[in-house]
C-alpha cells in the first residue's frame, strides 16, 4: 500500500515538473505596458479617482497585491479585469482590449505584472503612468 | 491501492495534457532562436566585451558590420558638400560637442570604453550588442566608460544614488529585435534628457498611442524604428545629415530593389496618398510642393514631454549666496535655470516653423567663420527654396540659443562640460578653463577670450504622425497669418493676392451677375412676346 502511494507520487511529481516546464510562459512586459496604461490607468484616470504608477509601490507590495488578487480593496477579482470576458466587454472603446482579445488570460496577468515589477520604485526601471 | 494510484495517474494527465497539446505550445512564436537556449550564454558575464565576444561566436560578422556605420564611427561625410559631420564632428546649440566630453556623451556610443583618443576602434568586442539588442528594458551603461554596470554603482560618485547592477546574463539570454525601447534609450534623449532635443522624439513613442503616432501607435500598427529606418548590414539609414527632402519615387514593393530612402513617406504611401474624399485629387496635387509631414504633423511635442525651443548659455554660471548650483523649475516642474547649463525655454505641443528644405545641410563647423555683427549664427543652414524643384515646404523645430565662441579667432567652441577634473565647466564653472581643455581635445585654436553668439538649428520634423482627423485643414494656410505666412517664393490663394488683380476679379464677377440678372430680367419682361 505504501510503496505504491510512494510510486504514484513521484509519477505525479514528475509529470507536473515536465507540465510546469512545457508549459512555461515568458513575460512580455512590453504587452503587460500596453494593457496597463491602455486598459488600467485609462479606466482608473477616468473613474477611479486617478491613475496608479507602477513606481507607487515596491517590488514586493505588487506582488503581494496581485497575490492577493483583489481589485478595489477587495470588492473584486483584479483578475476579472484582465479576463477575456471583460475584454470582450469593452473592446469597442478600447483598443488594447480589442488588440490582446484572444491573448490567454494568465499570460496576460503574468505580462503585467512583469511590467508593474519592472517598473516598481525598486524596480528596474521605475515607470510612471504615461 | 489501484484507486487511489488511478486517480494520481489521471490527475497527472490532465495536467501534463496542455503542455504538450497544440493549444499553448511554449514556443516563441517572434523569433526561431531562444537565445537561452544556447550555452555560450548560460554562463555568468563581468563584462559588456565578454558579451560581445559570446554574440560573435555565432553572429560572426556582425561587429565589422558595424564598425562600418555611423552609430560606431560618430561621423558622416555629406554626399552633397563632402563636409566631414557626425556627433563627433558637429557644434550643436545645445550640449554643443561631444570632443572632450566622451565620458558623458559616449554612453550612447554602440561600444564600450571610448572616453578619449586611445579608443580603439577596430575591436569587434568593444561593439555593444546589447545597447540595440536587449528585450528586457534593463540595459544602461554608466558615464565614464560606456560599461553596464555589474555591480550597484553609486552615480555620480558621492551622490548616494546608485545604478542598478545589470544582470548581462539575463539581457544576453533574451536579446531580440531592435525597438522603439532600444533605439529610444538614446535618441528619445538627446541633448541631455527625455525630449530635449528632435522635438518630434521623445519617451512618450515608447509605447504611444494614435493620437500620438499612427504608425507607432501601440495598440494599432505598432511600428518599431526599423519598419522604416531599415538596417541592412547594421546601416540604419534615413538620417537627417543626409535628408530626403523631396522623394519622387513611388511606394517600395516587396522584392523589388530599391535604392531611395526607405524611410520616407512616399516609400511606402506612393505619390498619390490621398484617395477618398471629394478633395482627394486636390490634396494630392499638393504633394509637389509640401512635405507629408507639414499638413500631418500640426504640432509636436504631443507626448506629454516638453522640448527645448531655447537655450541661453550666456546665464549660466549663476550660483547661490552659498556657494552652490542653482536650479529653478516652472509651475510643471520642468528646469528653466542650471547654473551649470544657463536658461532654457520648453514647450509642448508646439506650432512648427515652416521652411523650403531638398535635404541639403551646411553645417557650422570648427574653424569656420563666425561674426556676431552678422546676428545670428546658423547651426546648420537648410538648402532649398521654391524654384529648384528638389525642394518642398518643411515643418521645422527651429531651436535657439545663445552659446560660446571665441571672438578673437572668430569661431564656435567645443567647451569641456562634463567630468571631475578641475576644468570642467559643470564642475567649476569656468568658461575659460572650459573651453581651453575642450578646444586642445579638439586639438583647434583657442584665443583664450570667450563672448556668446545667437544661434539657430534646424529640425525636420518627420516624426507625431497625426490621425488624418487631425491633420491641418485647407484655412490653416490658405488665409492671411496662416501656417505658411512667411514661406516665400509661391502664391497661396488665400494667403496672397494683388489688390488690382482681385478688383479686376470682383469687377468681372459683378459684371458676370449683373449681365445674367440683367439677360434673366429681359427675358422674364418679354416672355409673352
Amino acid at each position: 500500500m505504501e510503496k505504491s502511494h510512494i510510486f504514484a507520487t513521484v509519477i505525479t511529481t514528475g509529470l507536473l515538473c515536465v507540465s510546469t516546464l512545457a508549459s512555461a510562459y515568458d513575460a512580455d512586459w512590453k504587452r503587460g505596458r500596453v494593457y496597463y496604461r491602455s486598459v488600467c490607468t485609462a479606466c482608473h484616470a477616468a473613474q477611479a479617482g486617478g491613475s496608479i504608477a507602477p513606481s507607487t509601490m515596491s517590488k514586493s507590495q505588487w506582488g503581494t497585491y496581485l497575490q492577493a488578487d483583489k481589485h478595489a480593496k477587495g470588492k473584486d477579482s483584479m483578475k476579472q479585469y484582465v479576463s477575456k470576458a471583460y475584454r470582450a466587454s469593452i473592446k469597442s472603446q478600447n483598443k488594447a482590449a480589442e488588440k490582446f482579445a484572444d491573448v490567454p488570460e494568465d499570460e496576460l496577468f503574468e505580462d503585467i505584472k512583469a511590467f508593474v515589477i519592472k517598473g516598481a520604485k525598486d524596480g528596474d526601471s521605475p515607470a510612471s503612468c504615461s | 491501492m489501484l484507486k487511489s494510484r488511478f486517480f494520481a495517474v489521471l490527475a497527472a494527465i490532465v495536467l501534463v495534457l496542455p503542455g504538450f497539446s497544440g493549444a499553448s505550445p511554449a514556443v516563441k512564436l517572434n523569433t526561431t532562436a531562444d537565445h537561452g537556449k544556447f550555452k555560450e550564454l548560460q554562463r555568468q558575464f563581468n563584462s559588456g566585451p565578454e558579451v560581445t565576444k559570446a554574440c560573435l561566436g555565432c553572429h560572426t560578422e556582425a561587429a565589422m558590420q558595424v564598425h562600418r556605420t555611423k552609430h560606431w564611427t560618430w561621423e558622416v561625410i555629406n554626399p552633397v558638400n563632402q563636409q566631414r559631420l557626425g556627433k563627433k564632428n558637429v557644434i550643436n546649440n545645445y550640449c554643443t560637442s561631444t570632443a572632450s566630453n566622451l565620458g558623458a556623451c559616449a554612453t550612447c556610443h554602440v561600444g564600450y570604453g571610448w572616453v578619449n583618443s586611445s579608443f580603439d576602434f577596430s575591436s569587434q568586442e568593444n561593439v555593444d550588442c546589447l545597447v540595440c539588442h536587449d528585450s528586457t528594458g534593463t540595459y544602461k551603461k554608466m558615464p565614464g566608460g560606456g560599461q553596464p554596470p555589474i555591480k550597484d554603482t553609486e552615480n555620480p560618485p558621492g551622490s548616494g544614488k546608485f545604478v542598478k547592477a545589470i544582470d548581462l546574463t539575463k539581457v544576453a539570454q533574451k536579446v531580440g529585435k531592435t525597438s522603439r525601447d532600444t533605439c529610444g534609450a538614446c535618441h528619445f534623449f538627446g541633448g541631455g534628457g527625455d525630449g530635449v532635443k528632435h522635438g518630434d522624439m521623445d519617451s512618450s513613442l515608447a509605447a504611444p498611442d494614435k493620437e500620438v503616432d499612427v504608425h507607432m501607435d501601440a495598440t494599432g500598427l505598432d511600428f518599431s524604428c526599423a519598419t522604416c529606418h531599415k538596417a541592412p548590414a547594421h546601416e540604419v539609414v534615413g538620417s537627417r545629415y543626409a535628408a530626403t527632402g523631396k522623394d519622387t519615387g513611388d511606394a517600395h514593393m516587396r522584392g523589388q530593389q530599391s535604392k531611395s530612402n526607405p524611410a520616407t513617406c512616399q516609400s511606402c504611401h506612393g505619390q498619390s496618398p490621398h484617395k477618398a474624399g471629394s478633395h482627394a485629387a486636390k490634396l494630392n496635387h499638393h504633394s509637389d510642393k509640401v512635405a507629408c509631414q507639414t499638413c500631418h504633423i500640426p504640432e509636436f511635442a504631443r507626448g506629454g514631454v516638453p522640448t527645448k525651443m531655447h537655450w541661453d548659455w550666456s546665464t549660466a554660471g549663476k550660483l547661490s549666496p552659498e556657494g552652490k548650483p542653482i536650479l529653478k523649475k516652472d509651475d510643471k516642474g520642468h528646469i528653466v535655470y542650471d547654473s551649470r547649463k544657463g536658461d532654457f525655454v520648453v514647450a509642448e505641443n508646439v506650432k512648427p516653423e515652416y521652411a523650403w528644405f531638398n535635404g541639403e545641410v551646411t553645417y557650422t563647423l570648427l574653424g569656420d567663420t563666425v561674426d556676431k555683427a552678422n546676428g545670428v549664427t546658423l547651426i546648420n543652414a537648410l538648402g532649398g527654396n521654391a524654384s529648384d524643384g528638389r525642394s518642398l515646404i518643411w515643418p521645422m523645430k527651429v531651436m535657439r540659443g545663445s552659446q560660446p565662441y571665441d571672438p578673437e579667432n572668430k569661431t564656435l567652441v567645443k567647451p569641456h562640460l562634463a567630468g571631475n577634473d578641475d576644468t570642467a565647466y559643470w564642475k567649476n564653472f569656468n568658461w575659460e578653463k572650459a573651453i581651453e581643455t575642450g578646444m586642445k581635445a579638439a586639438n583647434a585654436p583657442f584665443s583664450g577670450k570667450v563672448d556668446f553668439v545667437k544661434t539657430e538649428m534646424y529640425w525636420p520634423i518627420t516624426h507625431m504622425v497625426a490621425p488624418k482627423e487631425k491633420a491641418l485643414d485647407c484655412e490653416s494656410c490658405h488665409a492671411k497669418g496662416g501656417r505658411l505666412d512667411q514661406v516665400k517664393g509661391i502664391y497661396i490663394p488665400g494667403r496672397d493676392g494683388n489688390p488690382l488683380v482681385n478688383t479686376l476679379g470682383w469687377l468681372a464677377a459683378g459684371g458676370v451677375l449683373c449681365g445674367v440678372s440683367l439677360h434673366g430680367l429681359i427675358r422674364f419682361l418679354r416672355r409673352k412676346q
